[in-house]
């Protein structure tokens, strides 16, 4: 009942015609950067952060979700039509989504994936009007340690659950990590590995390496790749709805892998890609069209749209009730709420409200904007595909410039994203996956703050961490989750070297 | 460049000085065809931000000097400012700044880019706003002296803005001045300190005092003190160190800096047009809503100033053990 009218209250914010505007640039914005190959929601999001200085801190937070989840929809069209991701997440989309446009039903799955982001988007805002509120209700008594203990979690439970190598998963965490060190040390004031350059006196900041690892060294591929001959299937107009059958088959696909997003969004440090992966595999297992998956059947491209759209919205949850980016975008809504002198945390339900109802409500009002634009507007997006990309990838430069410039006004940090894409895509080339660098880069700062900040406050006492009920319950789940990879692995390796060995007796 | 006219404002009295000497002040006005560039040291939305807003509208506005704020954050002000040092002095370029990157990082950093002194033209003051020691309520403790006693038989944990900050040296001034201990506990940014207090981490903080004025009404946290020479007229039942017998005295102030070797009638021109701008009424209520308590210097005693505060300050931020080795 409470929710309900919180709810009301969110959308009578979200209804005036300034937030609507918002809104819609920014799913407009998001949906069109999500088409693009190559550059996601963060350097969508670093793009506008600028602008958003300047707006009222609720239009600025529903503008800068809108970018966000816009790009979850937008990511789709590239993927199944030219069976290019246009966000990471989206490249479990082309599995079975480049497959179905080659068998001529572009259309349909276009128009699943659109149905499918949308329910994955309401439910995600469901679970997080449902439990923001009492998440904030028992943050309020969180400490350093119990923060630390969550972050700890989050960060175990990416590279555990990482899809590809787990070895290089790790140690792109850990890179991660230890890019996270450069700067002033919060404890001491020190400078650590700044070697003398004063602009790296403040860290190296996070839209720099985003811009660098995914803008600049995926531009860089697809130059040397030059995808330019790649052909765009083509729709079929006639051929867009599902027929009823396949309406009842994508239900349950589209609850579950809402589900599954939402648990995954909330968790700091996994994020649309753990999702939607996690999703599939899932799916993969139950659904009664197993078989099929791969060969392009519905319920495949349904599910993986379904959690990373969840994903987005609840990666809100841990961002504004404990002000732990659930994502890595999520570190630029902090920051961009910081400028607007709001911390994100317990209280920021009950101290900016309208705030944090305005942005729930404008989860069903963006997702309501998207669906438009992804249906009828289809037409569009699929013509932005056909741009050449010698006019679009140096226009794409140029922006990335202009975003990462107007962070400090500082020239060396169009320099240092240059820098950071070259080596990006010489990890490309080697297969390091460059999402988990970014998790840790993202929460390796905030953990060691927390972690730091604990023992000063215990004079020393690491044991702190297994006294509090909250932390000890957390670093146990974690200590579980550490035991079950350990267990999994080596069963894994008996598994393969016994099926090795066997063929030679 | 050291004018020898002293004349000796206190706060508010800007006006009346003009009355006063007004032959020997340039005329208020734009001092450059081309826009000016305000430099702030700080990203949007902080207060040296919404100063130097304020200041680019009305010097627009009043005077037809069109000016835009440029924000270079960075290294506690000293990208800012060594950016600054490097342009031309022709009027165009201008750094709004705090004390930071002139009185804190010369002492704290092992080098900086630039002479807080000679590499630059020290325009005009603005205003300072000061920090103050906030507890928990639960302690019981009200007064300077019922704090020494309380810190003195138990280690208390105080949150700061972060090392380095005013805050922390106050922290650091406070303990060497009480002759208390204390554990140093830093933040990003005093929002982040102030909610761990509220959940209770934290047995006290520094921050500045009128910004926090709401805590202190709703009894949510208890302003012992103070650290600017007299009461604010805003938080008027917080009283100053001072007047409780410890000589404690810290404050941030904002100021308007250009390149060394401004053209002495230049300076005078911007320092007589900033001053006006904001001695008058309606700007002077806004930089109070900001907690910044404003007085008139010329260009000369503000450079006196920064001077002084350099050769105060560096002291304290040595014992504070915050030099870099």
């Amino acid at each position: 009942m409470d929710i309900l009218a919180n709810f009301a209250q969110g959308l009578s914010i979200v209804l005036q015609p300034e937030n609507l505007m918002y809104c819609f640039i920014g799913v407009f914005l998001g949906t069109f950067i999500g088409v693009l190959p190559g550059i996601g929601s963060l350097a969508a999001i670093a793009m506008i952060l600028p602008l958003s200085f300047y707006l009222d801190p609720t239009s600025a937070l529903v503008m800068i979700a809108g970018v966000y989840y816009g790009a979850e929809y937008g990511g789709s069209i590239a993927s199944i039509l030219m069976n290019i991701p246009g966000t990471p997440a989206a490249s479990i989309t082309c599995i079975d989504g480049y497959p179905l446009a080659k068998k001529g039903r572009a259309g349909v799955a276009l128009f699943s994936t659109a149905m499918a982001s949308f329910g994955g988007g309401i439910i995600g805002m469901l679970v997080m009007a449902a439990l923001a509120p009492s998440l904030a209700q028992l943050a309020l008594s969180f400490g350093p340690p119990d923060y630390f203990a969550v972050i700890l979690l989050g960060l175990v439970a990416a590279s555990a659950v990482s899809n590809g190598s787990a070895l290089k998963g790790i140690a792109m965490v850990v890179l991660g990590l230890m890019l996270g060190t450069i700067g002033i040390d919060l404890t001491t004031g020190d400078q650590r590995f700044t070697m003398g350059i004063p602009e790296l006196r403040d860290g190296v900041h996070i839209v720099i390496v985003a811009m660098g690892l995914f803008g600049v060294s995926e531009l860089i591929a697809s130059i040397r790749d030059n995808r330019e001959g790649s052909t765009t299937q083509s729709i079929d107009y006639n051929d867009f709805y599902p027929s009823k059958a396949e309406w009842k088959s994508l239900l349950s696909p589209i609850l579950r892998g809402g589900s599954i997003g939402s648990f995954f969004g909330a968790l700091p440090g996994t994020g649309q890609t753990i999702a939607a992966a996690i999703a599939y595999a899932v799916e993969k297992r139950i659904s009664p069209q197993k078989k099929k998956f791969g060969t392009g059947v519905l319920p495949a491209v349904a599910v993986p749209e379904a959690a990373n759209n969840s994903a987005t919205q609840t990666a809100f949850i841990p961002t504004l009730t404990l002000g732990v980016p659930g994502s890595p975008p999520m570190a630029l809504v902090i920051g961009a709420l910081m400028i607007h002198g709001i911390t994100p945390g317990p209280r920021l339900l009950t101290e900016a409200p309208d705030m944090f109802w305005g942005l729930v409500a404008s989860f069903l009002i963006g997702n309501i904007m998207l669906l438009i634009l992804n249906i009828p507007l289809i037409g569009i997006w699929t013509r932005l595909l056909k741009i050449p990309y010698k006019y679009m990838y140096p226009t794409i430069m140029v922006l990335i410039c202009m975003g990462v410039y107007s962070l400090n006004n500082n020239v060396f940090d169009i320099w240092l994203t240059l820098v950071i894409g070259a080596i990006g895509y010489v990890m490309r080339l080697y297969r390091f996956e460059p999402a988990p660098l970014l998790i840790g880069f993202v929460l390796g700062p905030l953990m060691e703050e927390h972690l730091r900040r604990s023992m000063l406050l215990a004079r020393g006492d690491a044991m702190v961490f297994l006294e509090r009920p909250i932390s000890a319950t957390l670093i146990a789940i974690t200590v579980g989750i550490l035991a079950f990879t350990v267990y999994k692995s080596i069963s894994n390796y008996r598994h393969v070297r016994t099926s090795k060995t066997q063929p030679t007796k | 460049m050291i004018h020898n006219r002293k004349v000796l404002l206190g706060a508010g009295l800007a006006t009346l000085a003009m009355t006063l000497a007004p032959v020997s002040l340039a005329a208020p006005g734009a001092w450059s065809s081309e826009p000016v560039r305000i430099v702030v040291t700080f990203p949007p939305g902080g207060t040296s931000d919404l100063v130097a807003r304020l200041l680019a509208k009305h010097l627009d506005s009043d005077y037809g000097q069109k000016a835009v704020v440029d924000n270079r954050p960075g290294a506690a002000g000293t990208v800012a400012a060594d950016y600054v040092s490097r342009q031309s002095a022709d009027g165009t370029t201008l750094l709004l700044a705090n004390n930071a990157p002139f009185t804190i990082s010369p002492t704290r950093f092992k080098t900086i880019p630039y002479e807080p002194i000679e590499d630059f033209t020290h325009v005009a003051y603005i205003g300072a706003s000061a920090p103050g020691l906030f507890v928990q309520p639960e302690l019981g403790i009200k007064t300077v002296k019922e704090y020494i006693s309380y810190a003195q038989s138990k280690e208390l944990a105080y949150g700061s803005s972060g090392v380095g900050s005013i805050s922390h040296i106050l922290g650091e001034a406070v303990d060497a001045k009480l002759d208390t201990k204390s554990i140093h506990v830093p933040y990003k940014g005093s929002a982040p300190a102030i909610q761990d207090f509220r959940a209770g981490v934290l047995d006290m903080f520094y921050d500045m005092v009128v910004q926090n004025k709401d805590m202190i009404a709703d009894g949510e946290a208890i302003a012992i003190a103070i650290a600017s020479p007299e009461r604010n007229p805003q938080t008027p039942d917080v009283p100053t160190f001072r007047e409780q017998g410890y000589d404690v005295v810290i404050e941030n102030w904002v100021g308007l800096t250009a390149p060394a070797g401004m053209d002495a009638k230049m300076t005078e021109t911007i320092n007589d047009t900033v001053l006006a701008i904001f001695s008058s009424d309606a700007v002077k209520e806004r930089l109070i809503e900001l907690g910044i308590t404003h007085s008139a210097m010329t260009s000369a005693e503000y450079t006196q100033f920064v001077a002084d505060s350099i050769s105060t300050w560096a002291p304290l931020i040595k014992s504070a053990g915050i030099s870099e080795k």
